[in-house]
C-alpha cells in the first residue's frame, strides 16, 4: 500500500485488534478520502471505538496496516493532524469551559492570541457564550458534550475523529451540528464520525456499516438503501446483518 | 517549544488546583495541621508529673553548735519544676498508696539519718556502702519514668557539686551539633518531608485516577502530548507544590516553634523537591491500580503508614529492628529526612549529603519511568 495521503486521509487493510481470544475488530479494510464525511454505523460493540482510537494511536493494532493523514501507524507525529472527540465527556469538571478550550488549545502550540480568536465562534457555535467562565463540572450532560466537541475543533485539524458526537445532544442542536460539520467539510476538511442514529447518518458522504468487527456494507446513504431494497438506513442495516450472517453460516 | 510542551500539563493542574478551594485547602492546612498536632502533643517534653516528696531527714550540723545542714532540701530545691509537679508526703506508705491509685507517678524518700550518714561517707568515717535515697516509681509509662529518673539524677549531681562534694568519674558531654536543640528542631525536617510525601502521592493518585475514568489521559495521548511529557508536566507543578509547603513549615517552625536552622535551606528545599517528584510518580503509578477513586483510596494505608513509621520521622532508623531496616531504605522519605536534617540541624552541604541525593534521583528515574511505562501499558 503505497502513501496515498493526497486521496485518502484514512486508509486500513486487514485491522485486527484481539483482546485476547475476542476480535474487538476483526480484517477491516477502510478508506476515508480528503474532504469527505464518513460515518461508521453499527451497534454497540461493533467495534466502532476500537476503529477510532487505534487510528488515533491509542491502541496497538494486533494485525493488518493503517495509514493516517498519509503516515504508516504507528506514528505520534500524526497527532497534530487529528481532532479527537471520545465518547466520554473527557474535560476537566475543575476547569471553566474557557479553560478546557485553552488547554486544548495550547497542547497544539497554538499561541494565546489565536487560541481566543477562535474560542468566540466556537462557543457561539455551541450556544454556549455566556457559560464562558462556568465551571465544566456544573455544565449539564449536553452541555458538556458541545464543550467536548469544541476541544476537539480547536485547532482546527485537517482530520477530525468523532466518537458519537451526538449523543445526549438535543434535535434541534443536533441539526446544527451537522450544518456545521457540513461546513467543516466545505473548508476541505474529513471527517470520520461513529453513530448509531440511522437518520443522521444521511448527512455523511459514505456510511460503512459495522458488525461484530467487520465492515458488512458500505456506500453513499442512497446507494445503501438500492441495494438493501430498504426505505430507511435502519432496515437497510437489518438486511445487510441477516445477509451477513447467512453468509457467515454457509 | 516541543521540548517545553509538557509545561502546558503542568499550568492546567495549577489552573484545576486554583478552581478548586478544598484541595488547595488540603495543600495549605493539612501540613500545618499535622505540624501542630504533633508539634504540640507528641513534643517528647514530658511536663508536670505528679511527684511526691517525703523528707524525714533532720539534717545534721557541720560544725558543733552551728545551723543544721538539710542536703535532702537542697536536692528537692534543686529539682525542675517545670518537668515535676512536687507534693509533699508524711510518710512512704501513704506516698505508695497514691502511686497505686494513680494519683502520682513517682516518690522520693529521704531516710531520717540521710544528711549526717551522707556527711559521715564524705568524711571517710562511714560503713562502706553508700547512702540510699529510696525512688519509688510507676514504670509503666517507659517515658515518664526515664524523664523522672533523670531529673533526680541531674538535681543529686547538682547538690553535690553545690556541697563541694566532687564524684571521682565525670563524664563531660559536647554538643558537636544541635547545642540547644529541642523537639522541634528535630522533628520539623521529619514532618517536611512527610507532609510533602503523603500529600503528593494523595493528591497525585485522585487527581490521576480521574484523568484516566473521565477519558481526559486518552483524550491528552490523542494529541501532540506523549506519556513523557504528562509524566513530567505532574512533576514539575508537584515539585513546585512541595517546595512551597515546605517552605511553609519552615516559616511556621520558625515563628511559632523557634526551631533554629543552621544549614542552607535551600538545599533542604532540593530534596523536598525531588521526594515530591518521586511521590507523584509514585501516585500516577499506584492509579493504574485503580478503576475508581474509592479503589485509590484503599491503596494509601500501605503508602502512608510505612513511611510514617520507618522513615526516622519520629525515631531514628537505628532505633527500628535490623530485619524491618530494609524496609526504611525503600520508602523514599527516608532519604529526605535524613537530608533535611542533616542539613538543618547539622548545616551539612551538598558533598556529605549526596548519599541521600543520590538515592532520591535514582527513586525519582526508576518510579517516573515505571509512571510512564504504566501509561503506556494502557494501549494494548
Amino acid at each position: 500500500m503505497e502513501d496515498n495521503g493526497n486521496v485518502y486521509m484514512v486508509q486500513t487493510r486487514g485491522l485486527v485488534k484481539r483482546y485476547g481470544k475476542f476480535t474487538a475488530v476483526d480484517h477491516l479494510d477502510l478508506q476515508v478520502r480528503k474532504g469527505e464525511i464518513y460515518g461508521l454505523l453499527g451497534p454497540n460493540g461493533a467495534g466502532k471505538t476500537t476503529t477510532i482510537k487505534m487510528l488515533c494511536g491509542l491502541l496497538k493494532m494486533t494485525e493488518g496496516e493503517a495509514y493516517v493523514t498519509g503516515r504508516r501507524m504507528p506514528d505520534k507525529r500524526i497527532a497534530s493532524g487529528i481532532g479527537y472527540m471520545p465518547q466520554e465527556t473527557a474535560l476537566y469538571p475543575g476547569l471553566t469551559v474557557h479553560q478546557n478550550i485553552k488547554f486544548f488549545g495550547e497542547v497544539f502550540g497554538l499561541p494565546k492570541q489565536e487560541i481566543e480568536g477562535r474560542e468566540k465562534p466556537l462557543l457561539d457555535f455551541i450556544n454556549l457564550a455566556g457559560w464562558r467562565d462556568e465551571l465544566v463540572g456544573n455544565l449539564s450532560g449536553g452541555m458538556k458534550h458541545r464543550v467536548s466537541l469544541a476541544c476537539a475543533l480547536v485547532h482546527m485539524p485537517p482530520l477530525l475523529l468523532l466518537d458519537e458526537p451526538t449523543v445526549g445532544v438535543d434535535p434541534e442542536l443536533r441539526v446544527s451540528f451537522w450544518d456545521y460539520f457540513d461546513e467543516i467539510k466545505s473548508r476541505g476538511r474529513t471527517i470520520l464520525i461513529t453513530t448509531h442514529y440511522m437518520d443522521e447518518a444521511n448527512h455523511c458522504d459514505r456510511i460503512g456499516f459495522m458488525r461484530d468487527g467487520r465492515l458488512i456494507a458500505e456506500g453513499r446513504p442512497g446507494e445503501m438503501l438500492e441495494k438493501a431494497g430498504a426505505d430507511n438506513l435502519e432496515d437497510a442495516f437489518m438486511k445487510f446483518s441477516e445477509r451477513a450472517e447467512r453468509g457467515e453460516k454457509r | 517549544m516541543k521540548r517545553l510542551r509538557f509545561l502546558t500539563v503542568t499550568r492546567r493542574v495549577f489552573r484545576d488546583l486554583r478552581n478548586d478551594r478544598r484541595t488547595l485547602a488540603l495543600i495549605i492546612i493539612a501540613p500545618i495541621f499535622v505540624m501542630f498536632v504533633f508539634g504540640l502533643a507528641f513534643s517528647g517534653e514530658v511536663k508536670n508529673i505528679v511527684f511526691i516528696v517525703v523528707n524525714l531527714d533532720r539534717g545534721a550540723s557541720v560544725s558543733p553548735g552551728g545551723v543544721p545542714l538539710s542536703l535532702s532540701d537542697k536536692i528537692v530545691s534543686n529539682l525542675d519544676r517545670e518537668v515535676l509537679k512536687i507534693e509533699f508526703g508524711d510518710d512512704r506508705e501513704a506516698a505508695l498508696a497514691k502511686i497505686e491509685n494513680g494519683e502520682a507517678y513517682a516518690a522520693i524518700i529521704f531516710p531520717e539519718d540521710f544528711t549526717s550518714r551522707v556527711l559521715a561517707d564524705v568524711q571517710g568515717k562511714a560503713s562502706g556502702s553508700a547512702t540510699a535515697v529510696e525512688l519509688l516509681l510507676d514504670r509503666s509509662n517507659i517515658n515518664v519514668a526515664n524523664t523522672i529518673t533523670r531529673t533526680v539524677n541531674d538535681a543529686l549531681l547538682a547538690t553535690m557539686d553545690q556541697a563541694g562534694v566532687q564524684p571521682p568519674l565525670k563524664v563531660e558531654s559536647t554538643a558537636v551539633f544541635g547545642q540547644g536543640a529541642k523537639f522541634m528542631d528535630f522533628f520539623v525536617p521529619g514532618i517536611m518531608a512527610f507532609a510533602v510525601y503523603m500529600i503528593t502521592t494523595l493528591l497525585t493518585l485522585i487527581t490521576f485516577v480521574g484523568e484516566r475514568t473521565s477519558g481526559t489521559l486518552q483524550r491528552m495521548l490523542a494529541t501532540p502530548l506523549t506519556e513523557r511529557d504528562i509524566v513530567l508536566g505532574y512533576a514539575t507543578t508537584f515539585s513546585i507544590i512541595g517546595v512551597g509547603q515546605a517552605l511553609l513549615l519552615l516559616v511556621i517552625g520558625i515563628l511559632v516553634f523557634h526551631i533554629t536552622v543552621v544549614g542552607n535551606v535551600l538545599l533542604a528545599f532540593l530534596v523536598i523537591a525531588l521526594l515530591a517528584v518521586v511521590s507523584q510518580a509514585l501516585g500516577i503509578l499506584l492509579s493504574s491500580t485503580a478503576r475508581r477513586e474509592a479503589q485509590a483510596i484503599q491503596v494509601l494505608p500501605f503508602v502512608v503508614l510505612p513511611a510514617f513509621l520507618l522513615a526516622g520521622i519520629f525515631w531514628p532508623v537505628e532505633a527500628i529492628p535490623m530485619w524491618l531496616r530494609p524496609l526504611s531504605y525503600i520508602v523514599p522519605p527516608t532519604y529526605t529526612v535524613d537530608a533535611c536534617r542533616a542539613v538543618m540541624l547539622k548545616g551539612w552541604g551538598i558533598g556529605k549529603i549526596w548519599i541521600d541525593i543520590l538515592a532520591l534521583l535514582l527513586m525519582a528515574a526508576f518510579f517516573l519511568s515505571l509512571a510512564v511505562w504504566s501509561l503506556r501499558v494502557g494501549k494494548d
